[in-house]
């Protein structure tokens, strides 16, 4: 344990996650809490308090009165000017929740920061921690933490994606603190590199104000770098961690071999490449089946095209699983294929390693710096990946070569190592 | 000249079908392989008993006390698929009695059709008639009778079709009467497939069936509400030998509620046609009375299903097509097992509804097949029926025999 005091900004927090992000989150602040004095603060927190050896604060306990004794020394710096809010998070987006903009009823004065009302504080009383006033969200949260951190005491503020950035930068302006930017996701990897939009805009803005940049992969920083102009210098990649499973084998109840796909049925995970792949597959051996596992935007046409092409009955699709069907799912697979369009980590390929199944993963994922021993492509090259699946199912020494590898990687792979890397970030700064 | 100063009323020719199809479960991935039972027996309890509730049973008893009051004048023709006699047996002895009771006044017809209101006419002759002689024999078990005159599954008719019901023995085959081949003239004659030499095809008289099927409830219709009288007025405007009047028999009390008054239209309406002279008349004693008046040239497959009357109902989009093809594709290996088990469940899973719930249109029929369908949407149907057959693939490769769940 070391004397660096951290404050923590997190946005989906077990129980409350949606994808990947509150999982990391936890995992790392649970394995932080063994080296640092962290406190945590989120928009929402449901529940008793665990004992995970942090503090737990969320937005949605905090009271006016919380909030008084800082209320006349702090002035919102980063959206004082803010008067549209377009809110749309693709990757995020309910069925017909397209762009909604919401004109801020509540404008100041220029540097006049609103007295935080019961009704600002309302916005934590959510079930949706996304939802179309995600926008508004994003800077009540950023006003709130501000003004109770400037009644804490810490010595580094680190915040996690851009939900949190903006926060991070209040903080910063208000109490002198350095700030440390952690990217588990950007907009690059969920709209694709053309994306400039306001969300794209707070990340870069995030990124710049901060005094280190922690990407989740070296794959990752290089897109901070060449998409949003990053200084190199301040950038400190680290790989998640992945939380120990009891692995088990299942018999599949059926002969054919399994191709396994986790994950959101968007654009960014490349499921319509799978199908490709499968098809490849199908043709050149019959007897295997594929599992998508997931739902998104893209389900139906999904659907659609695996019909068009004849897949049915061999290409499965479950909708969303929970841990313990994806768990079975993992116990019966033969090969794990993670054709991402961009993916900055990629946890799910870690899982299927603790599991012992063969990836074949996308040059385009930060997981793949983890799994040296798994097989590769770009995720376009339906083909290569397709030849890559057979070969798996084909020649058991590749198999077993390919999964051996994977232990290596993933014996590393711990929280306890990502913290130790994080911890060092904050030794520089302080 | 058929304008007559006084022209008599056409005959009424009424035909009802009855149906049930077994719907299948949420057969998600990991059933396959492992789980031999496909059908929802608890919906398909509950949904055979509501409807032997509100229609079945008060619908016979209503006929049949419209026959006997009639002293047999008033007649018509059913048309039982063998999945809903299954049924009967099944969940409700009452109903096939009240059935059985109704065929035995001696003024009800018994339609032929396929087993399994399944679509093989398109994609197998041989499949369609193992499942017309299976249903031949089921009616001839249960009904004591032979039918004569075919109606395909959902009127699924088409030149071939008729040549085929022809071979096969029938002297009527029933169509739905579309526009683009009517062209203008009346579908109130029985007329002929330009391949055939005697068999007769009956063409349902698609308005005067759907004001009573369909329109009957809806307030928003200028016509409503629809009179005994009123309605025997529209059957006279047009003259004509038969009005075919075909509609599913679950319109009686299940499509229409009893709270429709369809009840009291049926009540009112045949006594009165009668009073006043009107001849009804069941498809045999159609084509014995009348001739075919003019060549019914039907290339491509028509139904009486959706606006679009032809097979977009089951075959519509990109999934309904892939599921049928692969369902038909594995035929001779199911029939090659002689596994019983195994070619039950397959013939089940040809039911047509499962394609039909599949259906990806909107409008007033997006509506129509979202309301039969058990399933939250049509990929889900997909999904679930895909799975099922993936399941049953397995079972044909391993060459051996699960039991299926009764």
């Amino acid at each position: 344990m070391t004397g660096v005091r951290v404050l923590m900004l997190g946005w989906e927090f077990p129980p409350l996650v949606n994808g990947g992000l509150g999982v990391a989150c936890y995992g790392l602040a649970k394995a932080l809490a063994k080296k640092v004095r962290l406190q945590v603060m989120v928009p929402k927190v449901d529940g008793l308090p665990a004992d995970d050896g942090f503090s737990l604060l969320g937005m949605n306990r905090v009271t006016p009165g919380d909030l008084v004794p800082a209320g006349k020394h702090y002035r919102y710096e980063s959206f004082a000017q803010v008067e549209h809010i377009p809110v749309s998070l693709p990757a995020y987006a309910q069925a017909g929740g397209g762009l909604v903009e919401r004109r801020m009823a509540r404008r100041r004065k220029a540097g006049e920061f609103s007295r935080t009302s019961d009704e600002q504080l309302a916005v934590f009383q959510i079930d949706d921690l996304y939802g179309d006033d995600l926008g508004l969200k994003v800077l009540e949260f950023s006003k709130v933490v501000a003004m109770l951190a400037m009644q804490r005491d810490f010595d580094v503020v680190h915040a996690h994606d851009w939900m949190t950035f903006l926060a991070g930068v209040e903080v910063k302006r208000a109490t002198h603190k350095p700030f440390v930017a952690h990217l588990h996701s950007s907009q690059y990897d969920r709209v694709g590199p053309e994306a400039r939009d306001w969300i794209y805009e707070l990340e870069r803005y995030g990124m710049e104000e901060a005094d280190r940049v922690i990407p989740v992969s070296r794959y990752t920083g290089r897109i901070l770098v060449e998409h949003y102009g990053i200084d190199v210098n301040k950038l400190r990649p680290v790989h998640n961690g992945v939380d120990p499973v009891i692995r088990y084998r299942s018999r599949k109840k059926f002969p054919e071999k399994l191709v396994l796909f986790l994950g959101r049925l968007t654009s960014q995970k490349g499921p319509e490449f799978f199908l490709d792949i499968a098809a490849r597959v199908l043709d050149r051996k019959p007897n295997v089946r594929f599992v998508m596992a997931g739902t998104g935007d893209r389900f139906m046409e999904l659907i659609e095209s695996g019909a068009y092409r004849g897949l049915g009955g061999r290409f499965h699709f479950t909708g969303f699983l929970g841990k313990e069907r994806v768990h079975e799912l993992l116990s019966m697979a033969d090969v794990y294929c993670m054709p991402s369009v961009s993916e900055p980590f990629g946890l799910s390929a870690l899982e299927a390693a603790q599991f012992g199944i063969p990836a074949v993963l996308s040059k385009q994922s930060g997981v793949s710096e983890v799994l040296p021993g798994a097989l590769k492509a770009d995720f376009w090259d339906t083909e290569l990946m397709a030849r890559h699946i057979v070969d798996l199912l084909d020649d058991g020494s590749l198999r077993a070569r390919v999964a051996g590898r994977s232990q290596a990687g993933l014996a590393a792979a711990t929280w306890a190592a990502a913290a130790v890397k994080v911890a060092a970030v904050y030794e520089e700064l302080t | 000249m058929r304008i007559a100063k006084k022209r008599a009323t056409p005959s009424p020719c009424v035909y009802f079908q009855v149906h049930q199809p077994y719907r299948l479960i949420e057969y998600d991935f990991f059933c396959i392989g492992d789980h031999p039972g496909y059908e929802n027996d608890w919906l398909n309890a509950e949904m055979f008993t509501k409807v032997a509730e509100k229609c079945y049973l008060p619908a016979t008893r209503l006929l049949r006390g419209l026959v006997e009051e009639s002293g047999g004048r008033f007649r018509f023709a059913l048309s039982m698929t063998g999945t809903v006699l299954e049924q009967m047996e099944e969940f409700g002895p009452a109903v096939l009695e009240a059935f059985r009771g109704l065929a035995a006044t001696g003024a009800v017809e018994i339609l032929g059709e396929t087993y399994h209101h399944s679509l093989a006419s398109l994609y197998s002759p041989a499949e369609f008639r193992r499942q017309v002689e299976l249903h031949r024999e089921k009616i001839r078990s249960l009904f004591g009778v032979e039918p004569r005159v075919l109606r395909n599954t959902e009127l699924i008719y088409c030149n071939a079709l008729a040549e085929e019901a022809e071979r096969l023995g029938y002297s009527g085959v029933l169509a739905e009467s579309v526009p683009w081949l009517l062209r203008g003239r009346s579908p109130n004659y029985l007329v002929r497939a330009p391949n055939v030499t005697t068999i007769k095809t009956f063409l349902r008289n698609t308005g005067l069936s759907d004001d009573l099927a369909f329109r009957f409830s809806d307030r928003s219709w200028k016509e409503y509400p629809v009179t005994p009288r009123k309605f025997l007025g529209w059957l006279r405007r047009f003259g004509g030998d038969l009005v075919n009047l075909f509609m599913d028999f679950e319109s009686i009390g299940e499509h229409q509620w009893r709270d429709t008054g369809i009840f009291r239209f049926w009540e009112r309406f045949v006594p009165l046609a009668l009073r006043q002279g009107v001849r009804f008349v069941t498809p045999s004693e159609a084509v014995e009375q009348f001739e075919a008046v003019h060549e019914y040239d039907c290339h491509a497959p028509t139904s009486w299903a959706d606006q679009e009357r032809d097979l977009s109902a089951w075959l519509g989009n990109v999934m309904q097509q892939e599921a049928a093809r692969k369902l038909h594709a594995i035929e001779s290996a199911v029939l090659a097992t002689e596994d019983a088990g195994l070619l039950r469940a397959w013939s089940r899973l040809q039911c047509s509804d499962h394609l039909y719930y599949m259906s990806t249109k909107g409008g007033t029929d997006g509506m129509v097949h979202r309301y039969f369908s058990p399933f939250r949407s049509p990929y889900h149907a997909y999904i679930y029926f895909m799975n099922t057959l993936a399941d049953l693939q397995i079972r044909l490769d391993r060459g051996r025999t699960s039991p299926v769940a009764a």
